[in-house]
């Protein structure tokens, strides 16, 4: 299925969450500010709803995302209010792909935890946690997964600034 | 009978069974919590296994990883599109070119531009020769993990003839950074078409040999087949790919289910196929069956480079591009199969000289959480085995 069959069917079995979508588009010649968007297609999804979604998803039988491929987030820029959250699922059996986007909140950065859903979730929602400071609710073994237990800061966002020093080892 | 001898029965013990003439007790002893590495060869890296065994039986076990983390994904946000190029060498050290090619399709995928079928085609047989390296490395450490020191030479003889031809195209043995946004570095030098069709002559008459030598071998069935066992459910929840999931029996890969390149075309010629793990030596999805898909993929990687030799074609072998490389603003994510699985990148751009974000979904990272779940229940012995069939490197699980 395309991307607009598979938008089609979200919105004909009202997956819960499901907020927009955004294609790649040209640049409007008349505006010299828009510079269009390259890429790929992907649908907007209310964060806390995301868990939900992605079980829909999962267990419609046109759409059959059986597999979580990457879970991850962006923080676009210092100034914005929003993180992404970002998912790639895939369909084995229609041979499909669905790239999901979901924006939070940088003061509430909390949402469900898809590791009930899908287990491929539990390590990149761990490392997402550690990297990007956000709290994954009900997961099952919320450890620091690349960095060390102690270190401070959330080094994939924009305003992190590069610790001095770590337990009197230089980091200049 | 059996009252009388749990009252005499020292604490620690439980009773199993009584016959006539005969008591049976087990010695119940303290859990023992074990490490398993950091630096231990089977780990192929540095990784830490925490298993809590009872006597030879492990009944929990969680990995520690992190210990090669250098922060690719963080290099990735402050240096421009080009210069990122060598640190994707970085992260699966056996499959550089592999690397190259998924950070570049996906910087494509936002650019647009336009790939010489010269180039695409040095593309598919520099990753298909490399990924016959990587199954060489992967088979051959694997027969050292669980006791068989001489595939191993075996398998590195090829191996470095493979490297030779590297070093031939690129100049590099290791971290190549050959395939670059938009082409190749350079076009391969003269002669060098005619070694890679006599290397591959030379790969279909020793290919023979991995199977003999190892693969059927009886001690190594014996060690291998009924071993971690990985259902298909499991297989496509914790989101395995690659050769872990036709190690379980399920036929898909990305070459041919969702081509990229020229991959499409050379399936519809019929000059590859996939193959599936049908669980001869024991149940289907053990290390045995994992092992079988990587040996026989070798072959196919062979006729793959076969095929762009038959149909190479001249021309230059790098698109215009300009110097000071600006992508268009926008995200995109590509997944190719590398020898592990799928390698993912997942890249924004804000229309900039420098990434907003460059994310790296290395394969050995999802197929290593499976640990946690296939290694208790098994014997301390096979957990060198379960962990060698995953085929993980450490560079790309911790990055």
């Amino acid at each position: 299925m395309d991307f607009q069959g598979i938008l089609d069917r979200l919105t004909a079995i009202r997956a819960p969450g499901l907020v927009a979508s955004d294609e790649p588009r040209q640049a409007d010649p008349k505006d010299k500010k828009d510079k269009g968007r390259a890429g790929d297609p992907f649908v907007i999804v209310d964060a806390q709803q995301l868990a939900e979604f992605v079980r829909a998803c999962r267990d419609d039988d046109r759409l059959h995302f059986e597999q979580l491929v990457d879970l991850t987030a962006t923080d676009p820029s210092k100034d914005a209010a929003e993180l992404w959250i970002n998912v790639q699922l895939l369909s084995l059996k229609f041979r499909h792909r669905l790239a999901i986007k979901a924006l939070l909140p940088k003061t509430a950065a909390s949402l469900p935890s898809l590791v009930p859903v899908h287990r491929a979730s539990q390590w990149h929602e761990r490392e997402c946690a550690e990297m990007f400071g956000i709290r994954f609710v009900g997961h099952p073994d919320p450890r620091n997964i690349l960095l060390p237990d102690d270190w401070a800061g959330h080094p994939l966002r924009k305003d992190y600034e590069f610790p001095k020093e770590y337990h009197g080892i230089s980091c200049e | 009978m059996a009252n009388e001898v749990t009252k005499t029965m020292p604490p620690n013990t439980r009773l199993l069974r009584t016959d006539a003439s005969e008591v049976t007790v087990d010695i119940r002893t303290p859990d023992l919590e074990i490490n398993f590495g950091p630096q231990h060869p089977a780990t192929h890296g540095v990784m830490r296994v925490l298993m809590r065994t009872d006597g030879e039986l492990v009944t929990g076990a969680q990995p520690h990883l992190g210990y090669l983390h250098r922060c690719a994904e963080k290099i990735g946000e402050n240096v421009e599109w080009l210069q990122y190029l060598p640190y994707t060498d970085r992260y699966d050290y056996l499959a550089s070119m592999n690397n190259n090619l998924g950070y570049s399709l996906a910087v494509e995928a936002l650019l647009g531009v336009e790939i010489p079928r010269r180039a695409t085609l040095i593309r598919i047989i520099c990753a298909e020769l490399n990924r016959i390296g990587s199954h060489l490395v992967a088979f051959g450490t694997y027969g050292l993990d669980i006791g068989a020191f001489t595939p191993f030479l075996y398998c590195f003889r090829e191996r470095e003839w493979m490297m030779s031809l590297f070093e031939k195209i690129c100049g590099a043995r290791l971290t190549y950074s050959y395939i670059r946004i938009g082409g190749v570095f350079n076009d391969a030098p003269p002669g060098w078409f005619e070694e890679v069709a006599r290397f591959c002559d030379v790969f279909e008459r020793k290919w023979p040999e991995y199977v003999d030598l190892l693969l059927v071998n009886q001690i190594y069935v014996k060690r291998t087949a009924n071993v971690g066992v990985i259902s298909r459910e499991m297989a496509l929840d914790f989101g395995l790919s690659g050769t872990m999931l036709r190690g379980s029996g399920i036929d898909w890969d990305l070459r041919r289910d969702m081509p990229y390149m020229c991959y499409g075309e050379i399936w519809r010629d019929g000059a590859y196929k996939i193959p599936l793990a049908k669980g001869e030596m024991g149940a289907l999805g053990d290390c045995w069956d994992r092992s079988w898909v990587r040996v026989m993929e070798m072959m196919e990687s062979i006729r793959i480079v076969r095929w762009c030799l038959d149909h190479m074609v001249d021309g230059p072998v790098i698109g215009e591009l300009p110097k000071s490389l600006k992508v268009p603003a926008g995200e995109a994510y590509v997944g190719i199969e590398n020898p592990r699985g799928e390698l993912g990148h997942y890249i924004v751009s804000d229309g900039g000289k420098v990434a907003v974000r460059t994310r790296v979904r290395g394969p050995s990272f999802s197929n290593l959480a499976v640990l946690e779940d296939i290694l208790p229940g098994s014997l301390v012995g096979d957990a060198v085995a379960i962990i060698g069939s995953t085929d993980i490197v450490v560079g790309e699980t911790d990055r």
